[in-house]
This record gives structure tokens, sequence and C-alpha cells, in this order.
């Protein structure tokens, strides 16, 4: 079995790769992508750290799947969100005829 | 008698009615004023005769301990301020007290002011607010009978304050004139400067007896509960209100402005319903006045003996009729608390009423001039007892009994007050008290001789003389005016004189000092004489007497400069601090204490809004760094 640790590195290199995205990228559609990018980081950690604790002993039946729910709902959410953050996209694109979230500054004083 | 409080009530339902049926009804409505206060008049001697038949055993009557007479006294539960039975609640009560100083009041103002009432219907007839009129007129004596029925402080301040309120009213009445306008404010705030001392002497009461009913008031005082200090100072900030409604030095200014007012208005303010307030409330508290040996009654004493001596010099030259009357009120209502502060308190009262029937008469009188000649200034005026024969004999039996000549009530009341000042007070009061009767009779003298008697003017001929129902109030004052005297005698039977009826403590039995009397006739008879000789005959000149007195006789024409010393004060010293004060509020309460903190939520929001850029990436590295800082503060709480 591969030892818990480096399903922890990818995860936190993907989740980091997925915060730069969000924080350097200008298009919304990069960023939505991005941040799904961090979510899949944390269902990765997620099912690794499942999969580990269920076989803390060896011969034992698996009996903790709470990771693995936990990951199914972020999968869940984020399906939904990407919904959303799309047709949210989708409507600025068409009042500014422009994704980038530079020009989108209407959240301020 | 319990219905004794139904004679305000009538009033008090009149002013509306007339207010909101004036336009409908017939004569705007005056009707139902003079017949609520008929009905007021009538009810007084149902309540008279109830009162005479009651002894001590009746209900609700007892002999008060406080004053020594008959008191009836009616009340009812009114509210609670506070939890009823907790700690600092008020239970206030609405009450009446009967007694000879309310039955003496009250017949005086339902009189007077029934008279007046019937002769505004000649005197305001075709004025544009005929109605108004009427309804501030009832309301006027409704608050002034409340006034004098009223049990306890509270009743008596609301009440003393509608009197005030309806004073400003009627002075203004005519309020396109600006002198009309001008006086009614100064009778408000002048009044009001005494009556802010009344108010801080009941709290004070309030304060040390728990309640506002005069009778505990008394009963603290009497059982030495409220303390020498606190019961002078209660009694002399009482005495401020007293002075600002009586028109006492130094608060006497407004009375002669209040001429402006209609000519009935101001006899009954004369007479009935405003300016003998003050007596009244110095007389109803009496006990709180003579306690601890009466050291307050000195103060009332000083201030009558002035106010009495300083209006009738300034009455004898003036020149305006109504003017001169409204001096000679002062003047007598001087005489009246100089009779309080000499222990004098029946001689007062009856002062009081025979004043009051001698002074409306004198008013009405005068109104009656002004109607037929439309002058007030005596200079202009002159036999007009040719074209008037009623008014001119009228107003000068009112004149001769407010002189003092005798067997007209006038004397005796005035002789009942000598005889006070002369047994309780300090010789140089008699001698002073003297000097103003005989200056009252001369000015009394000067108002009768000059616009009636001798040759009529000819620009005086074309005057007419009134109406009935002008001349015919006039006719039952003068008969009050001449005979009311007579109340003081001992008469055969059992009546004692009005000093058996109405007292202080003891009954005392009509009295008369001789050598007191005898000087108080020659002085009342010389100064009439004197003043025949001076203004009619020509016989004796002032020219080297006012020679003599040289400088000092501007000084009285401008009446000693009251009011231009007010108008500096109010000018140089009430203004320029009130200016302070407002540079004060706008500098320091305004823009520092109220502007000052909004102003700087307002800056803090100017630089806060700078970290709201709007752009969706700063947001998220708020989140990141945030959630970096949370992760290392809980990774070092877990360690350590």
């Amino acid at each position: 079995m591969v030892d818990l640790v480096y399903f922890q590195l990818l995860s936190a290199a993907l989740f980091v790769i997925g915060m730069y995205g969000v924080l350097a990228r200008r298009s919304a559609v990069l960023i939505v992508m991005s941040i799904e990018l961090m979510l899949n980081a944390v269902n990765i950690n997620l099912i690794a750290a499942a999969s580990h604790l269920g076989y803390r002993s060896v011969g034992e039946a698996f009996t903790n799947f709470d990771g693995q729910i936990i990951a199914i709902f972020v999968i869940t959410v984020a399906a939904a969100e990407l919904g959303l953050a799309l047709a949210i996209i989708l409507r600025i694109y068409r009042n500014r005829g422009s994704v980038n979230v530079d020009e989108v500054d209407l959240m301020k004083w | 008698m319990e219905w004794a409080w139904l004679i305000p009530v009538f009033s008090f339902a009149a002013a509306p009615l007339i207010v909101v049926l004036g336009r409908v009804l017939p004569g705007s409505g005056s009707f139902l004023a003079i017949l609520a206060i008929a009905a007021g008049f009538a009810m007084f001697w149902w309540v008279f005769a109830g009162f005479l038949g009651a002894g001590a055993g009746t209900e609700n009557c007892l002999v008060s301990s406080h004053t020594g007479t008959l008191t009836c006294h009616y009340q009812m539960a009114w509210f609670h301020a506070g939890l009823a039975g907790a700690a600092g609640s008020v239970a206030l009560t609405w009450g009446i007290i009967v007694d000879p100083l309310t039955l003496a009041m009250l017949g005086l103002v339902t009189f007077v002011a029934l008279m007046v009432q019937i002769y505004s219907l000649g005197y305001m007839r075709g004025d544009s607010r005929f109605g108004w009129y009427y309804a501030v007129h009832a309301m006027f004596a409704a608050a002034m009978l409340t006034l004098v029925l009223a049990d306890n402080f509270l009743l008596l301040y609301v009440a003393w304050e509608l009197v005030g309120i309806c004073s400003y009213l009627l002075i203004g009445f005519w309020h396109e004139r600006p002198a009309a306008k001008e006086a009614a404010k100064k009778a408000f705030i002048v009044t009001r400067i005494g009556d802010v001392g009344m108010l801080i002497g009941i709290l004070l009461i309030w304060r040390e007896v728990g309640t506002f009913s005069m009778f505990d008031a008394f009963e603290a005082v009497s059982s030495g509960a409220m303390s020498e200090g606190v019961t002078t100072v209660a009694a002399l900030l009482l005495f401020l209100g007293a002075m600002g409604k009586s028109a006492q030095f130094p608060f006497h200014v407004w009375l002669p402005d209040a001429m402006e007012g209609p000519t009935p208005v101001s006899a009954l303010i004369h007479a009935a319903t405003m300016v003998v307030a003050g007596v009244f409330l110095v007389a109803r508290v009496y006990p709180i006045f003579s306690a601890y040996d009466g050291d307050a009654l000195l103060v009332v004493a000083i201030v009558g003996l002035i106010t009495a001596l300083m209006a009738s010099t300034i009455a004898l030259v003036s020149v305006d009729l109504k003017r001169i009357l409204a001096y000679s009120t002062i003047s007598h209502l001087g005489l009246m608390m100089l009779s309080l502060g000499a222990f004098g308190y029946t001689a007062a009262i009856f002062h009081l009423l025979a004043h009051g029937f001698a002074k409306a008469l004198l008013f009405l009188g005068a109104g009656s001039v002004m109607h037929g000649t439309d002058e007030l200034d005596i200079r202009k005026m002159g036999g007009l007892r040719k074209v008037m024969p009623m008014t001119a004999f009228l107003f000068s039996l009112g004149a001769l009994s407010l002189g003092g000549i005798p067997i007209l009530s006038g004397f005796w009341s005035k002789d009942e007050i000598l005889l006070a000042v002369n047994e309780h007070l300090n010789p140089a009061f008699i001698i002073l008290a003297l000097l103003t009767a005989f200056l009252s009779a001369m000015y009394m003298a000067r108002a009768m001789f000059v616009p009636f008697f001798g040759n009529l003017r000819q620009e005086m001929e074309h005057a007419h003389e009134s109406p009935a129902s002008m001349i015919g109030p006039m006719a039952l004052l003068g008969v009050l005016a001449a005979v009311f005297g007579f109340v003081s005698f001992n008469w055969p039977g059992s009546y004692q004189g009005i000093g058996s009826f109405l007292f202080f403590h003891e009954a005392e039995g009509f009295h008369f000092n001789w050598w007191l009397g005898i000087l108080s006739i020659i002085l009342a008879v010389g100064a009439f004489i004197l003043g025949y000789l001076v203004y009619i005959k020509d016989r004796v000149s002032l020219e080297g007497f006012r020679a003599r007195l040289g400088s000092l006789i501007p000084v009285v024409e401008n009446k000693y400069y009251f009011d231009e010393a007010y108008q500096w004060a109010v000018d140089r010293v009430v203004l320029v601090f009130a200016n302070f004060i407002g540079l004060f509020d706008r500098i320091v309460i305004n823009d520092l204490a109220v502007n000052g903190p909004a102003n700087s939520v307002h800056r803090l929001g100017v630089a806060m809004r700078l970290h709201v850029t709007g752009h969706v990436y700063s947001y998220a590295m708020g989140m990141v760094l945030g959630t970096i800082a949370l992760s290392i503060f809980w990774w070092f709480r877990s360690v350590s």
C-alpha cells in the first residue's frame, strides 16, 4: 500500500495550483476551473485518509465510510456550484461582453 | 354644598360651546356665557346658604385647626402617579374647599364677571370676534372659580396658569394693534417669572410633605414637620407667584400696559379674576405664611407698602384715565398685601371685596367714557357730567368709595387695614400707609374732577350717554360700592360683622379706632377738597410744589424708569447671556457633541472603504491570508 503522505503531497500540490489559479487568473471561467481543482484536491485528501483509516488493522472489514461520504457530498455540491457559477458567468458575459474579473468591480463603494 | 364644583363647570362648558356653535347661535352665543355665569352666581347663593346652615357636625365639614373657620372639604381620587402604595407614588385628587374665604371670592368673581359680561353686550357690540370674546371670558371666569375652590396646589397651579393664558388672550384681544400684542406678551411673561418661583415653592412643599394637598401642608407646618427655614422659603417662593399675578413691585410693570385690552376685560382683571389671585393665594396658604411668627409676612408687608406707595405716586401724574385706575389697582393690591403682612387677614379680604366692586365700577365707567367720547386722556376731557350724567354719577361714587370717603364701602375696608397695620407693625408703616391713603384719595379726586366736572369742553359736546346694558351693571356695582362696607358692622341679632365670618383663628368683632378713623377721614376728605380746589377752582396752584420737587417729577412721570431698566436688563444682560448660550449650544453641543461622533464615524468610513476594491481576486486573497493566519493560530494553540 502506498504511504498516505504521497497522497497528501499530491493533494497539497493540486490545492496550491488551484489556489494560484484563483488568485492569478483574470478569466472567470479559469477561476471556476481552479476552484474545481481545489475541491478535487480536497477530495483526494479525504479519500486517501478514509481508505487508510478504514483498514487500520489488517483482516478487519472496511467499516469507516466517512471520508467517502464527504467526498460524494463535495462532488455533488461542486456540480451544483459549477452550474450556478457558469450561469453567473454567462450573465456577466451577456451584460459586459467579457468575463475578465478585473472589469467586474461593482461590489465596492 | 358638595355641588359647589359645578360653579366653574358651567362656564367651562360654555366656552367650547360658544367657540363651536357661535356662528349659528344668535348673538354669537354670548348668552351662553352670561347664562353660565348667572347659573354660577345663583349656585353661589345656594352654596352660601348651605354653608351658613352647616356646622361642625355636618358631613365633610369641620372647624379647621389651621384657620379656625368652618371648612368643608370634598374630594375624589383622580389617579396614582406611580404604583399605588409603592414608595414615591403620589395619589392625586380633585378636591374643593368651601370655607368663608372661598365663598367670599366665589361671590365676588361670579357677580363681577356677570356684570362685566352684561356690560360687554353693549360695549363690544359689532366687534368681529364677539363670540370669541365671550368664550375666553367664560373660560377666564371658570379658571378663576376653579382657583378659589382648589384644595390642592396642583389644581390651584393649573387654574392659575389658565387664568394667565386667558388674560393673555383677552389683553391681546385686538391683536391687530401692535401695542396690544406687546402688552399681552408682557403680561404673560412677567407673571410667568413669578410663577416659576411659585412652582418651585409647590415642589418644595411636595418634597417635604409628599402630597399636593394644602391641608397636609398646613398640618406639616403646624406639627413642626416642616422646619422654620423650609417653611419660610416655601412661603416666599409662593409669594413670588402672588407678586407676579398681583402686580406687586417689582413685577407691577405689566398691569398698566394691560390697558390695551378691551375696557370690560380690564374691569374683570382688576376687580375679580386676575390680580386678586395673588392676594387670594397668600390668604389661602396663610397658615404657611404665619407659621413661626410670620417671618415671611414681614416681606409681604414691605413689598406691599413699597408697591402701594410707588403706584399711588405714579397714579397722581398719569394722564390716561385707564392708567390712573391701573396704578390705583396696583396701589390697593399693595395695601391688601400690607394688610396680610400685618396679620390683617379679615381686613385684606374685606378690602379685596370692597375694592373689587368699586374698581369694576370705575373701569366700566371709564369704558363708558371711552364709548361715548373715544378719548382717554383726561387733559382733553372736562365737564362730561353734563353729557353723561349717569356715568359721571356712578364713576364719582366709585371714586369716592375707593378714596375712602366715610360710609362708602372703601372707607370701612381701608380703615380696617390701617387698624391692622397700626396694631402689628412698626410706626413707620402706619405713617406711610396713611400717606398712601391720602395719595389714593388725591388721585381719585383727580380722576373724578378733571374729566367729569368743570366746564364742558367744546370737543366733548358730541359725547353721548351709554346704553342701558352698560349703565345697568354699573348701577348694581355702584350700590355695592356704596353700601358693601356695612357688612363689617355688628348688626342687631346674631350677626357680628364680617370679622365673625371670615377670619384667621380669632373671630373679630367690628371695631373702630377713633383717632385713626378721624385721621383717615380728615386725610380723605381733605384730599378731595384739595383736589376740588386744584383741579376745578384753580384756587390752589401746584406749581410751587412742583418746582420744589424739581427733578423728582419727571422720575415719577416716567414711572420710576422701571420699563427702561427692564428693557436695559433684557437687552444687555438677558440677550447677551442668551447669545452666549446660543453660541455654546451651536459650537459645543451641536458641532462637538452631536455632530462630532457622527462626523468621526463618517471619516472612519471614508478611510475604511479604501480596502473594498471590488476585485474578486483581492477578496480571494483576503480569504487565503485569513485562512493561513487562522491555521497558524490554531497550530500554535494545539502545540502549546
